[in-house]
């Protein structure tokens, strides 16, 4: 097919066995995850509230099912008096959820979750949420689906969550470069305690850090339970200006009209990584791609790419291409030149 | 650590993962289900599911399944006795086949009844077509796509198995007059005829008989069938002369596997070929039964070259009734079915519900599970879904075998 490269993850290529009705990219997909087991990670300054979040989540009808992985034994979890007095790595805590503490590495304990389910060992679990320590860089796990094959087969990071609260979320931003990264990378921030002192500040402040998330407020923990499982639609919007932070971190959405031919894409990037790719942060967006009749989803992080998936529908009637790119000390200008050199060397 | 003495799971919780359950209805009391989903799109806009019982009192079910949320019974209709079952049914625009099987040979009615359920409330009987006989217990399965021939696994008075567990062999009838349904052609395993001049083929231990299964005919080949024979594994037979079916290949896994070759789906665009078995054996006594993905570049040499990856059997052994494969969704070429070659949907007893990407052949990869509680009036104590059905919209229709009825979900991947 025109302006798809052999060298991309289509399962038809090498197959003596192709699907007519498969696309470029294989199997189109209702949505971006397939049937990976969605995963949230959940970050959030120290005392913002993530416990109590989750807690209320867990108690929903929407939480049940939910794997908890708490990446960091010490840190007060789920059920503190729950988690020390068991000698068990996983636990269940009610409502079909399960806890597990990530003491070592939580790859590892990721895999374990899926073997034990395999054998039946564990209850069915449908979702998991990654609770990070207070003031955790989240890069690393966001790298681990990437570099893991076998988890990044099973799962999906489908939602970077960061929980900032409006009584000393402002201060923490200040001084904290991970609590900034927190916000930067997140895909949906929500905003706790706005019931004791005044939100606005803050959210002024996590709009500038961050131009495509959504914010959202919480009071006592209390928000809809989808805001901890609805993907984030940051990438959706293609308004978002370019953002400069004090961390040399920029943010902006590189937009094309015109369907991209893959190759132009794949050459763009494969030069930015090679060049920048640890100054990738986080890329995420809809491709339009010559050839395609859905959206093809795209995901880097730093020297990483996800494989890409075609969609069956555009989420909207907007059917152009829009990325979003996090970087450090990689701007707009460059990215845009970089894209169109690779396409006049076409 | 088994699934059942591990402190974890041990209510043993229920599985669902990329499927919704939208419903379950168990069909007034009368939920044990057979092998035979169809669903009509009625003249009057309705979407109505058509569903076969596994054994007596009840005939066929009809569910207005226009709301999935919200299936209503609107019709239920009686076998004549207690001795014989309509495990399996099909459906042509508003013509409905039922299949009708006695529990024993010369018992009566055996065959396959036709009906017009143009106004679904109220079936009528077209016509009758009698398969009883000394050596026969009428009809097992059919399929009728087509609006004119049935093709089945069936008895005929005139038919005398060299085995009495060898009594349905294939069967095609012309329906294109509904009135006066005709047989057309016919076709068994050499040896399994006691008329034959050739030994009868060697008991397999399990003696599920060497009969015919599923018929399956599809508009891309019209000239070939697609048959499983149970204890006698797969052929690919050439139909073009219906009165002169000939074999093409044939191919087995059993031995050493345990039999009951259940049915064949190929995959035309892709030059593959699904192939499933039925396990029959409660505790898993049989297992592994598995699907099949069959290699059919070459229809003359079939060659297997993965199987959809079952559910750990330590962790489903142990819950009651029977574990593994059974029905899959056939891509039924009638414009209310689903129609994938990359996705299949399959049936496993109590391993529920599964759904398997199949975009790479040689490594089948499950997608989505439903494994339900035991439903009410269970008595296992365990769920047994024993067949499903994809519409077009790609809603999932599945039954239990003994009482949960009728179970619709919606894919989530």
């Amino acid at each position: 097919m025109s302006g798809v490269c052999g060298c991309c993850y289509n399962p038809n290529m090498n197959s003596p066995f192709p699907s007519p009705t498969a696309g470029p990219f294989g199997r189109r997909l209702k949505r971006a995850r397939g049937a990976k087991v969605p995963v949230t990670v959940l970050t959030g300054f120290l005392g913002a509230g993530k416990t109590t979040l989750l807690k209320r989540f867990l108690e929903s009808p929407e939480g049940a099912g939910t794997a908890v992985v708490i990446n960091e034994f010490g840190e007060t979890g789920i059920d503190d008096a729950l988690v020390r007095g068991s000698a068990d790595e996983t636990l269940l805590i009610g409502n079909g959820c399960l806890c597990c503490i990530a003491r070592t590495d939580l790859q590892e304990t990721l895999r374990g979750l899926l073997v034990e389910r395999e054998r039946g060992e564990l209850p069915d679990f449908k979702r998991v949420v990654i609770e990070t320590s207070g003031l955790a860089d989240p890069s690393p796990i966001l790298q681990t689906f990437s570099t893991d094959r076998a988890l990044g087969d099973a799962f999906y990071l489908e939602l970077v969550l960061t929980v900032a609260d409006a009584a000393t979320g402002l201060k923490t931003l200040e001084w904290s470069s991970e609590a900034r990264k927190q916000a930067i990378l997140a895909d949906r921030i929500i905003v706790s305690k706005s019931d004791i002192a005044d939100a606005e500040p803050l959210r002024a402040r996590l709009r500038a850090l961050n131009t495509s998330a959504e914010i959202i407020e919480a009071v006592n923990g209390a928000v809809d339970p989808k805001s901890l499982t609805e993907p984030g639609d940051g990438q959706r919007n293609p308004f978002v200006a370019e953002a400069e932070h004090s961390d040399g971190i920029a943010s902006f959405v590189l937009t094309f009209d015109a369907p991209i031919l893959w190759t132009v894409w794949l050459r763009a990037m494969d030069t930015l990584m090679a060049m920048r790719g640890g100054d990738l942060l986080r890329v995420k967006g809809f491709l339009a791609v010559d050839g395609c009749t859905g959206p093809v989803v795209v995901q880097f992080v730093q020297h990483l790419a996800h494989p890409p998936v075609e969609l069956r529908d555009w989420p909207d009637d907007n059917r152009q291409s829009r990325v979003v790119f996090i970087t450090r000390g990689v701007n707009e200008k460059a990215v845009r030149g970089l894209f169109k050199a690779v396409a006049a060397l076409n | 650590m088994s699934a059942a003495n591990n402190p974890l799971n041990q209510k043993l919780e229920p599985v669902s993962w990329n499927f919704n359950l939208l419903s379950q209805n168990n069909l007034g009391g009368f939920g044990g289900m057979g092998e035979g989903i169809a669903i009509q799109l009625a003249k009057d806009g309705r979407r109505i599911a058509w569903l076969a019982h596994e054994s007596a009192p009840k005939n066929f079910t009809g569910v207005d399944v226009s709301d999935p949320r919200n299936p209503k019974v609107i019709v239920q209709t009686e076998l004549p006795n207690m001795q014989m079952r309509s495990n399996s049914l099909d459906l042509s625009g508003d013509i409905l086949a039922v299949a009708y099987q006695t529990q024993k040979t010369g018992m009566k009615p055996a065959g396959l009844e036709l009906f017009d359920v143009s106004v679904p409330e109220e079936p009528r009987s077209i016509s009758f077509f009698d398969c009883s006989g000394p050596h026969s217990r009428g009809v097992h399965q059919l399929w009728f796509c087509d609006g004119e021939y049935v093709h089945m696994a069936a008895g005929a008075p005139d038919f005398n198995p060299s085995h009495p567990n060898d009594d349905q062999f294939y069967r095609c009838i012309d329906v294109r007059d509904p009135s006066k349904p005709k047989e057309v052609g016919r076709w068994w395993m050499p040896g399994t005829s006691a008329t034959d001049n050739i030994a009868p083929p060697p008991r397999h231990p399990l003696d599920k008989g060497y009969r015919a299964h599923n018929t399956n005919v599809y508009p891309q080949r019209p000239d070939r069938l697609y048959l499983c024979y149970i204890d006698g594994g797969m052929f690919v037979m050439d139909i073009k002369d219906k009165a002169n079916p000939k074999v093409i290949s044939h191919w087995t896994n059993s031995p050493p596997y345990t039999g009951f070759m259940h049915t064949a789906v190929p995959l035309f665009d892709r030059n593959l070929m699904l192939v499933t078995d039925e396990s029959t054996e409660d505790n898993a006594l049989d297992w592994p039964k598995l699907i099949w993905m069959l290699d059919a570049r070459d229809e003359q040499h079939l060659v297997a070259i993965s199987t959809c990856p079952l559910p750990p059997v330590d962790a489903y052994k142990d819950r009651g009734g029977r574990f593994g494969a059974h029905n899959i969704h056939e891509n039924v070429p009638v414009p209310s079915s689903f129609q994938s070659d990359q996705i299949v949907f399959g049936t496993f007893f109590n391993g529920g519900l599964r759904a398997y990407d199949i975009s790479n052949a040689y490594q089948p990869k499950e997608i989505a599970a439903f494994v339900p509680p035991a439903p009410n009036g269970s008595k296992i104590g365990s769920i047994q879904l024993n067949d499903v059905y994809v519409d077009e919209n790609q809603i999932v229709y599945t039954v239990d075998r003994f009482s949960g009825g009728l179970y619709i979900l919606e894919c989530d991947f």
